[in-house]
C-alpha cells in the first residue's frame, strides 16, 4: 500500500475567490505511484473551503454570491469579540460559516493511475477570507 | 489612500533571517496569526484600495528583550516597494537615542518617529523623554504615539491616557503629534487635545470590540458625534488600520459606513497624511 501526502500552498488574491485546483490534484495522483485507490483533498484552514462543481466562471460567481447572501457580513455574530490566543478580534464569522456549509474536503477514486470523476466535475479551493497564503492537502492511498 | 498605522510583524521572509522576530510577534506584540509572505501584505492593501502604508516598528528591547520590528527591517521593506513609508522607533531612555533617530532619518530615510510608552515602559510626560521630542522637532518629522488601550500583554493601561501628552504637546508646538487609536477608551480626551492644539492629530486605528463597522458606529457616532468629525476634526484625522490585528479592507469599509462627506473622507484617507508626511513624490 502506498500513502502519499502533499501539502500545496497557494496565494489567494481576493477576499472571496474560487480557485480551480483540478490539474494540481491530477498531477499529485499521477506522480504518486498509486494505480488503484483513493485521493482525498482537504483545506487546512477554517475560513476557506474545498468543493466540487462544474468548472465554469458563472457557477464560481453564483456560489460565492449566494454563500454571501446566506452569511452576510452585516448581521449579528457572537464571533465578534477579542480572541486572546490571536491577539485580535474575530469578526470573520461569515467566512467560517461558508466553510462549514460549503465543505472542507472531497474524495475521488483512483483507477489506473488517474482520478475518476464526472466530465463536468472540477475541484475548487474556496477562499472566504483572503487574500492570504493558504495550504491544502492532497493524500493519495492505494496500490 | 494611505494607511497610517500598520505593523510589519508577520512577514514570513523575516522569520528565519532575524532572530527574535518570531518571539516578538508572538510574545511581545501578542499576535497568533500565521506568518505570511510579503506579497499578502501588498494584496491586503490592493483589496482595500490602499496605495501606501506607514510601517511602524517598536524599539522595546530594554523592556521586552526583542524589538517589535526594527528600524533596519522597516528600511529593508521600504527598499522593496515605494508603497511603504517607514517610521523609526528609538528608546527615549537609552543613551544615544537622539543620535539613533538622526541616523534613522538621515541614513535609513525613515519619515517619522513611533513611540509606544506602554510597551517601551516609559512615561511620555517625564522630563527625561523630552530630548527625543526635541530631536524629532529638529528633524521636522511627526511623532506617532500609541495612546489608549494596548493588546500587548504586561502593558499598563494608565500610561495610554492621552492627557499625559499635554505637556510635551505644549512644550513642542512645532512637533506634530499623532495620537494612535484615537486614545480609546479616552476618546474625548484625545478629541479635546486635537481640537485645542494645532499640532495634534489622531489616527483612527481603533477596534476593541464588535466588528469594525459596529465599533466605528459606536465610537464615531454615539460617543463622538459624527458631526464633530465632519465639522471640527476633518483636518486632524488620519486613517489607520492597525494591520495585521485587523484586515485593512474591513477598516476602510467601517470608515466609509459613517455619514461623512466625500471631501472629509478624502482628507482622512489621504490629504491629512500627505501633509503630515510631507509627501510630494508620486508612486512609481
Amino acid at each position: 500500500m502506498i500513502i502519499k501526502l502533499e501539502r500545496i500552498t497557494l496565494q489567494t488574491r481576493k477576499h472571496n475567490e474560487a480557485i480551480d485546483i483540478t490539474a494540481k490534484v491530477d498531477n499529485v495522483v499521477r506522480t504518486s505511484g498509486v494505480k488503484n485507490g483513493l485521493v482525498n483533498i482537504l483545506t487546512t484552514h477554517t475560513s476557506s473551503g474545498l468543493l466540487v462543481t462544474e468548472g465554469i466562471p458563472c457557477l464560481e460567481e453564483d456560489i460565492l454570491t449566494h454563500l454571501s447572501r446566506l452569511f452576510p457580513e452585516d448581521v449579528d455574530y457572537h464571533h465578534r469579540r477579542y480572541l486572546d490566543y490571536d491577539g485580535r478580534l474575530g469578526f470573520n464569522a461569515e467566512a467560517h460559516l461558508k466553510s462549514v456549509v460549503g465543505g472542507i474536503s472531497c474524495t475521488f477514486p483512483v483507477e489506473n493511475g488517474e482520478v475518476v470523476r464526472g466530465s463536468r466535475q472540477a475541484v475548487y479551493f474556496m477562499e472566504y477570507d483572503g487574500p492570504l497564503e493558504r495550504t491544502y492537502l492532497v493524500q493519495v492511498l492505494g496500490d | 489612500m494611505i494607511d497610517f498605522h500598520t505593523h510589519p510583524v508577520l512577514i514570513r521572509e523575516f522569520v528565519a533571517k532575524y532572530p527574535g522576530y518570531e518571539r516578538a510577534a508572538r510574545e511581545v506584540f501578542n499576535i497568533g496569526n500565521n506568518f505570511q509572505p510579503l506579497e499578502t501584505f501588498l494584496l491586503q492593501m490592493d483589496v482595500a484600495g490602499i496605495e501606501r502604508a506607514v510601517l511602524l516598528p517598536i524599539a522595546c528591547e530594554r523592556a521586552r528583550k526583542d524589538a517589535v520590528s526594527s528600524n533596519e527591517q522597516v528600511a529593508e521593506l521600504c527598499t522593496m516597494t515605494k508603497r511603504f513609508i517607514g517610521f523609526a522607533s528609538v528608546d527615549p531612555l537609552e543613551n544615544g537615542a537622539a543620535r539613533e533617530l538622526e541616523n534613522a532619518v538621515r541614513d535609513l530615510r525613515l519619515k517619522g518617529l513611533k513611540l509606544d510608552p506602554a510597551l517601551q515602559e516609559f512615561r511620555p510626560n517625564a522630563s527625561n523623554v523630552f530630548p527625543i521630542y526635541e530631536t524629532a522637532a529638529a528633524l521636522k518629522i511627526p511623532v506617532l504615539l500609541h495612546t489608549g488601550m494596548s493588546w500587548a500583554p504586561q502593558t499598563a493601561l494608565e500610561i495610554g491616557k492621552p492627557l499625559l501628552l499635554e505637556e510635551p504637546i505644549r512644550q513642542f508646538p512645532k512637533l506634530n503629534f499623532v495620537l494612535a487609536h484615537f486614545g480609546w477608551p479616552w476618546v474625548w480626551e484625545a478629541t479635546a487635545l486635537a481640537l485645542k492644539y494645532p499640532n495634534v492629530f489622531l489616527d483612527m486605528s481603533c477596534l476593541y470590540y464588535d466588528s469594525p463597522k459596529e465599533f466605528y458606529q459606536s465610537v464615531f457616532s454615539k460617543r463622538i458625534p459624527t458631526t464633530v468629525i465632519e465639522r471640527s476634526l476633518r483636518d486632524k484625522l488620519v486613517f489607520g488600520s492597525n494591520y495585521p490585528r485587523v484586515e485593512i479592507t474591513n477598516m476602510v469599509h467601517a470608515l466609509k459606513s459613517l455619514p461623512l462627506t466625500e471631501g472629509c473622507l478624502q482628507k482622512i484617507l489621504k490629504e491629512n497624511a500627505e501633509r503630515l508626511l510631507g509627501l510630494t513624490d508620486a508612486i512609481q
